[in-house]
């Protein structure tokens, strides 16, 4: 990976973090070119092996495939996991399973880094507040334009740093890596998926006994062998019948909760 | 007499001019103390110019947008459509108090953004995931991640774009079609259904977790794996799903520790030959 190469991934890599206004916000960034399977076409091109590139993405994509990050909680740094993992995997010359064992720590390593921006962030909300005091409105209006660079200042640095100066220290630790660890790492990938299910479960399941809807959706992959478009056919179907016989009393204490919730 | 007042000092440029601003920088500020306000209040302070002459009332305009606001942003882009439609009755004379607009805000954030990240976040983006995945293959086709990239963006540029303006054309009224119909109520509980439907659906699709271990004894072998997929397909990935969600939703594990604890089972599982 030449200093071009490392530039472009960590440019592109702040672009598709989660708070980048640049790319049409989260709609472009965070939820088109952040997801793991598009960054790693992006970073193919970049270093220019695109099917390597996908691959790996798509490897990585399938433990996060469940990830839901709403407000501020992170519990795992999509953004680190793919433009340091993937690059870093790739110059290393590693099988998908390397790009997974390198991508789960990277994970981790960013989720504080999204309090730190998040608390920085509490000076352009006074800087705001005393512009529109001074009668300053345009430049009061453009704070979340400011306030971008400390967001490109975590993204961006890091993972330049983690791409050119690791690239060799990730080539040696793969080389050294003993073949028990790597086939550990495939069945990891394996089962890791499940803690992202876990969490989205966690977050549409209202009333424990409706766990039995996820059975069904289980059992029609799983036991019926169902593509997934005709599987959300059956799952639209559940949902219809459901508004349609159980009366509108079932919703209203949930949207109470949810308020209380994001409070 | 209030009847007649119509909204005029927006341009269709200017509503559109407003969503852009929004979809791009409603997060680019966020932080703990107020989360999006600051993007809210940038929302108004853009087109404060169009709505007021005086100063005071521009300021006052932003100062009323600077308090607390969190939701989807993408899916919530409805309410501020809302609140910049009741700003631009407001500033065309008509009684729209300081409470309302904020009580609109508040009430609302919390529901869309319940929605947004169940129907949308947790749901949609899944599935179309999974079936760019499906087109990835094993060749590193190009499809896969083009197909989702082009099918995310024809849904939810419209969808956004649509209804930021049906809220800002509808203002109060929106807020009012939405909670008398019980159309809110549908939609969460819809979400939710789906939601955990396709929970499952991917569940099943990518968990996987095998035991390799063949038990022999004198002519007589036992494929573990075989005698368990006879019983129940994916019975383990289920189990080992269903066991993670119990203990961070029940016991409050962190998800960190859940994912160190799957790590020494694999390596422990691995080094005995359990596993597959």
């Amino acid at each position: 990976m030449n200093l071009l190469q490392a530039i472009l991934i960590a440019l592109f890599g702040y672009l598709s973090s989660n708070y980048s206004p640049w790319v049409f916000g989260q709609l472009g960034g965070w939820y088109t070119m952040g997801r793991p399977l598009v960054s790693g076409f992006i970073i193919g091109i970049i270093l220019g092996d695109v099917k390597t590139g996908i691959l790996m993405g798509a490897a990585v994509q399938t433990l996060y495939i469940g990830l839901v990050t709403p407000g501020l909680s992170m519990p795992a740094d999509l953004n680190f996991a793919s433009y340091m993992g993937i690059p870093l995997a790739m110059v290393a010359g590693a099988d998908t399973e390397y790009a997974l064992g390198l991508s789960v720590p990277l994970s981790f390593l960013g989720v504080s880094l999204v309090y730190v921006v998040a608390s920085v962030n509490v000076f352009w909300v006074r800087k705001q507040e005393q512009w529109i005091a001074e009668g300053k409105i345009e430049k009061a209006a453009n704070v979340p334009v400011y306030a971008s660079i400390v967001q490109f200042l975590a993204r961006f640095v890091p993972i330049f740093l983690a791409c050119y100066f690791g690239q060799e220290f990730i080539t040696d630790l793969v080389a050294a890596i003993p073949e028990w660890l790597g086939d550990t790492f495939v069945t990891f990938g394996g089962v890791l998926p499940a803690v992202g299910f876990a969490m989205l479960l966690r977050f549409v399941l209202k009333k424990n006994l409706e766990i039995l809807y996820f059975l069904v959706g289980f059992v029609l992959i799983k036991v019926l062998g169902m593509p997934i478009i005709a599987a959300t056919i059956v799952a639209c179907f559940l949902g219809f019948l459901d508004i349609k016989y159980m009366g509108s009393g079932a919703g209203k204490a949930e949207i109470e909760m949810e308020v209380e919730e994001d409070e | 007499m209030s009847e007649n007042i119509t909204k005029s000092k927006l341009s269709k440029k200017d509503v559109f001019k407003s969503y852009v601003y929004w979809m791009m920088f409603a997060l680019s500020c966020q932080n703990m103390e107020r989360m999006e306000a600051p993007a809210f209040a940038g929302v108004m302070g853009k087109v404060a110019n169009k709505l007021y002459d005086s100063i005071e009332d521009k300021q006052a305009l932003m100062m009323r947008h600077t308090q607390f606001y969190n939701t989807q942003p993408m899916v919530g882009s409805m309410v501020t459509g809302i609140a910049l439609g009741m700003e631009e009755e407001r500033a065309c004379g008509k009684e729209v108090p300081d409470e309302l607009i904020q009580s609109v805000k508040t009430s609302l954030m919390g529901p869309f953004a319940g929605i947004g990240d169940s129907l949308f976040i947790g749901t949609l983006i899944p599935i179309l995931l999974s079936i760019g995945l499906g087109l990835v293959g094993e060749n590193g086709s190009i499809a896969g991640p083009l197909f989702y990239a082009a099918a995310w963006l024809i849904i939810m540029i419209p969808f956004t774009w649509l209804t930021y303006k049906w809220g800002y054309r509808s203002g109060i009224s929106a807020v009012q079609t939405i909670y008398q119909s019980g159309v809110m109520d549908k939609v969460v509980r819809f979400a939710n259904i789906l939601g955990m439907v396709v929970v499952g659906c991917i569940t099943g699709q990518y968990v996987s977790f095998n035991i390799g271990w063949v038990y022999t004894s004198g002519e007589m072998t036992m494929d573990i794996q075989g005698v368990l997929d006879g019983i129940f397909p994916g019975a383990l990935p289920l189990l080992i799903t269903l066991a993670c969600w119990y203990l961070m939703d029940k016991k409050k594990v962190s998800m960190g520790k859940i994912i160190l604890a799957l790590f020494v089972i694999c390596l422990a599982g691995k080094f005995f030959g359990i596993l597959a």
